[in-house]
């Protein structure tokens, strides 16, 4: 088979996917909002589910989560690895109850928490994938979360690219030092097997070479003044002094509360297994 | 009038459960505003004395510490890292892991916002401007090339509006037009905001263009500090300490003249009354013709997609035959697709369009894995090619894993080859920068490949690692059949190089000879390269075809000697 290159589903592909998600570069309704109006926006969303058994009103608020998703403009990787995940979890979930001796009622049980899942998971797409790193940890220190969490995220966020292209460089120095397998095995799982190796062992160098280069990061953060703005509040107020809250993020809070009660009145019009 | 900036006494400093001081009864004095270059062996405690500069020995750094340390009239001993950081910017030597935040311009107000200064935002715009890196602003860190976040690094130091900033081997990390940059920009902080600029630098280049002092160090201890002029004179004090003539003094000196040239022009002007045929240098006869074809490049079009979308064009239908016995080096700015056009070589990636052949095989029809018992490819950053807990089962992995006959043999005479005894049983990250790149060049010696291909196998050398380096590259013709180097060194280049290609645009607009590449200065200029110190003064005396080494200078001078004494007799 002939060799060709691929721009899609190959590992620059899911790190191009991940940046993207995580830096909110394909813009969307909620990476134009202020970060504290999301993050409420999105714990209100994430909690309502869990105050119903009604499926019409979980189905309702799955369609604001999916409706959400697409103004949030969700990348597909991150949507299609929501796909497989929710389908894979309904076919074993099916299989599990169908053995287990469970009827149609087991069927609908498992439903509902599925769709519960599922529409926690899609309020986490919508938000998490519009706030960029410095909005999110600007959000953190607004709800008062410790300096350190809110540094951490940032940080994490700034590692991510990075961490994956030294990854991709590890495994590749994995792959092309160590021979394929003799037999490819049924399957091919013998060759299924070394990859999953190969990728396990590729996190040992990255950890050794980021504990190495982590040494500096803690001595600059010192001379930049990290710990000084832990005991005093300046910092905060200047931080805090940039996020504005405008007409777009009420209106938005707003319109999904009148949604989420609208969809709660037809759950008690017309409840379904109640 | 005299204006110290910093001063210290008697000072002495011993990590914590260590044997001995790392630094031994110090005493120095920096004057305000003056540009100091430190220069001194690995092991010389450079780092460790700049690192009290900001208070972080002894304040993070708690070890045995003595004597007294004043900065700007402050006591360090009773101070704390916070208030002095604001005194005094350091950059790291891996200033990429001071960059914290996801944005330059988040980075660099990072500094003012946790001092809760309310004029971060005019502090981080004046340091971005103070640097020319405006328009970077906006910029992801992970975007950066590296002279890029080695300025924004910079720029968050300087936010802090410090008296005395720190820089520690900028030109480890970057390439030398890179490290130009940061050095024409220290120097307009130095004169135009009055600015304390301490380097640690181990070469002798950058320091006789730049620096206004020079302090060498030598075990735990300053043996002089000395205006430049003075200290360049030293040649052979500072050869003892590893830190080679810059090639203009050699010349000058071994010519018998007691001068320091600080550039190519100034040792072309001592030179003057030396008159010297326009023709003088002799180039040395090529080496054996190049042979049979190894790999070929057809129409090679190839493109990365970006992070908005669409396809940044990298390389655009190029073609290229590389031959046994050529040692080429692969040139051209940042972006130009050095890296890609080695990997694509090494039929570790196939291209998006054109046709890549290794040896007789299209790289379509032959697995990555297969082919790289072929074809070997060297990444850029050493540390990221130990697998292993040791050196030795590095350089095995590839001859074990293949159940190549008589692995442990193949394995035995790499080390012997590279003289790797001392280090085979340890772990291949703590060994020093040019004690990696030997182990990788071990590991890709290993794989016993017909075609070798190196990236940037002597950045962040300092060079005496560097003059190593290329001496191993020139002894591997006999086992490996064409060795391909991207590179930034035009040292290197000059040195080891018998085909240049120089890439730009995506095509390879040149493929010469060094000699005619460093002759043609539209060319240079044009892809932004800088030849060596010895061609540009070459280029000054008049000469062509320029020279490509001291010796061959030196050759031309006695020809002329030789020759003049000959008419007069």
């Amino acid at each position: 088979m002939a060799r060709v290159h691929h721009d899609v589903l190959s590992v620059e592909w899911v790190k191009l996917e991940l940046i993207r998600t995580a830096y909110a570069t394909r813009g969307g309704l909620f990476a134009s909002m202020d970060p504290r109006a999301v993050v409420v926006w999105y714990i209100g969303l994430a909690i309502v589910p869990w105050f119903t058994h009604n499926i019409t009103v979980l189905a309702g608020l799955f369609a604001i989560g999916v409706i959400s998703i697409i103004l949030a403009r969700v990348g597909p990787l991150i949507l299609g690895l929501f796909v497989l995940g929710m389908g894979m979890e309904v076919v074993y979930m099916s299989v599990a109850a169908w053995l287990f001796g469970g009827n149609v009622d087991t069927l609908i049980a498992l439903a509902a928490l599925n769709l519960k899942l599922g529409v926690v998971a899609l309020a986490s797409m919508a938000a998490f994938v519009s706030l960029d790193p410095e909005k999110l940890s600007d959000a953190l220190i607004a709800f008062r979360a410790p300096q350190m969490l809110a540094f951490g995220v940032s940080y994490g966020y700034r590692m991510l690219p990075i961490l994956i292209e030294e990854f991709s460089t590890v495994f590749e120095g994995y792959r092309l030092r160590t021979a394929p397998p003799p037999k490819r095995g049924l399957l091919g799982w013998r060759v299924g097997a070394q990859w999953a190796q190969m990728v396990v062992l590729s996190f040992y160098p990255i950890f050794l070479n980021t504990a190495k280069s982590v040494r500096t990061t803690v001595e600059a953060l010192e001379t930049r003044g990290f710990t000084h703005a832990g005991a005093d509040a300046s910092g905060r107020r200047i931080r805090m002094a940039k996020l504005r809250i405008r007409p777009r993020d009420v209106i938005v809070v707003v319109v999904t509360a009148i949604a989420v009660v609208l969809v709660f009145a037809a759950g008690a019009a017309w409840p379904l297994y109640r | 009038m005299s204006d110290p900036v910093i001063v210290i006494e008697n000072l002495s400093f011993r990590y914590p459960g260590a044997d001995s001081d790392v630094l031994r009864n110090v005493n120095l004095t920096i004057e305000r505003g003056d540009f100091v270059a430190i220069v001194g062996g690995n092991g010389a405690a450079k780092t460790t004395l700049c690192k009290t500069f900001n208070g972080l020995i002894p304040h993070y750094w708690s070890g045995e510490f003595a004597g007294i340390v004043t900065v700007d009239g402050v006591d360090t001993y009773t101070s704390s890292v916070s208030e002095l950081s604001t005194r005094v910017g350091y950059v790291y030597q891996d200033f990429q892991n001071q960059l914290v935040r996801p944005t330059v311009r988040d980075d660099v107000a990072f500094g003012p916002i946790n001092f809760g200064r309310t004029s971060y935002r005019d502090d981080s715009d004046a340091a971005l401007d103070s640097l020319g890196i405006s328009g970077l602003a906006d910029r992801h860190v992970w975007q950066l090339s590296g002279g890029q976040a080695h300025l924004t690094a910079l720029a968050g130091a300087l936010a802090l509006k410090p008296e005395v900033i720190i820089v520690d081997e900028p030109v480890a990390e970057l390439d030398p037009a890179r490290a130009e940059e940061i050095y024409e920009r220290l120097t307009e902080l130095n004169r135009d905001h009055g600015v304390t600029v301490i380097t640690i630098e181990h070469h002798a280049e950058f320091v006789a263009r730049y620096a206004r002092s020079v302090v060498l160090m030598a075990h735990g201890s300053p043996v002089w500090h000395l205006p430049v002029d003075d200290a360049l004179r030293r040649t052979d004090e500072l050869e003892m300490h590893g830190i080679p003539a810059p090639q203009a003094v050699q010349l000058v000196r071994g010519l018998g003249m007691d001068a320091a040239p600080r550039t190519p022009a100034d040792a072309a002007a001592l030179l003057a009354d030396r008159p010297i045929a326009p023709d003088a240098v002799v180039p040395t006869a090529a080496d054996v013709a190049p042979g049979r074809v190894v790999a070929e490049a057809r129409g090679v079009t190839h493109g990365y997609k970006a992070v908005g979308g669409g396809i940044t064009r990298v390389l655009d239908d190029l073609n290229t035959t590389l031959r046994s016995g050529e040692r080429i080096a692969l040139v051209g700015g940042n972006g130009a697709g050095k890296s890609t056009l080695l990997k694509l070589l090494a039929g570790i990636i196939v291209a998006r369009d054109g046709e890549v052949t290794i040896d007789g095989r299209s790289t379509r029809a032959v697995s990555a894995r297969e082919m790289s018992s072929t074809a070997a490819y060297l990444a850029q950053h050493p540390q990221l090619m130990f697998l292993k807990g040791s050196v030795r089962d590095d350089i095995a992995l590839f001859p074990r894993s293949r159940r190549m006959p008589d692995a442990e043999g193949i394995v035995d005479r790499v080390i012997d080859r590279v003289e790797l005894h001392a280090l085979a049983h340890r772990d291949g990250r703590t060994l020093s920068g040019g004690q990696q790149r030997r182990a990788t060049l071990s590991i890709g010696l290993a794989m016993r490949p017909k075609l070798l291909l190196l990236d940037e196998p002597t950045s962040s050398l300092d060079t005496r690692s560097r003059d190593d380096v290329t001496t191993m590259l020139a002894e591997l013709a006999d086992s490996i059949e064409c060795t391909v180097v991207a590179t930034h060194d035009m040292q290197l280049v000059a040195e080891w190089a018998s085909r240049v290609l120089v890439l730009e645009g995506g095509r390879i607009i040149a493929d010469v000879a060094p000699r005619d590449l460093f002759s043609d200065i539209a060319l240079w200029r044009r892809v932004g390269l800088r030849p060596p110190q010895i061609s540009l003064l070459g280029r000054e005396l008049g000469l062509d075809p320029v020279p490509l080494s001291v010796a061959e200078l030196f050759d031309a001078y006695d020809a002329c000697g030789a020759r003049t004494t000959a008419e007069v007799a």
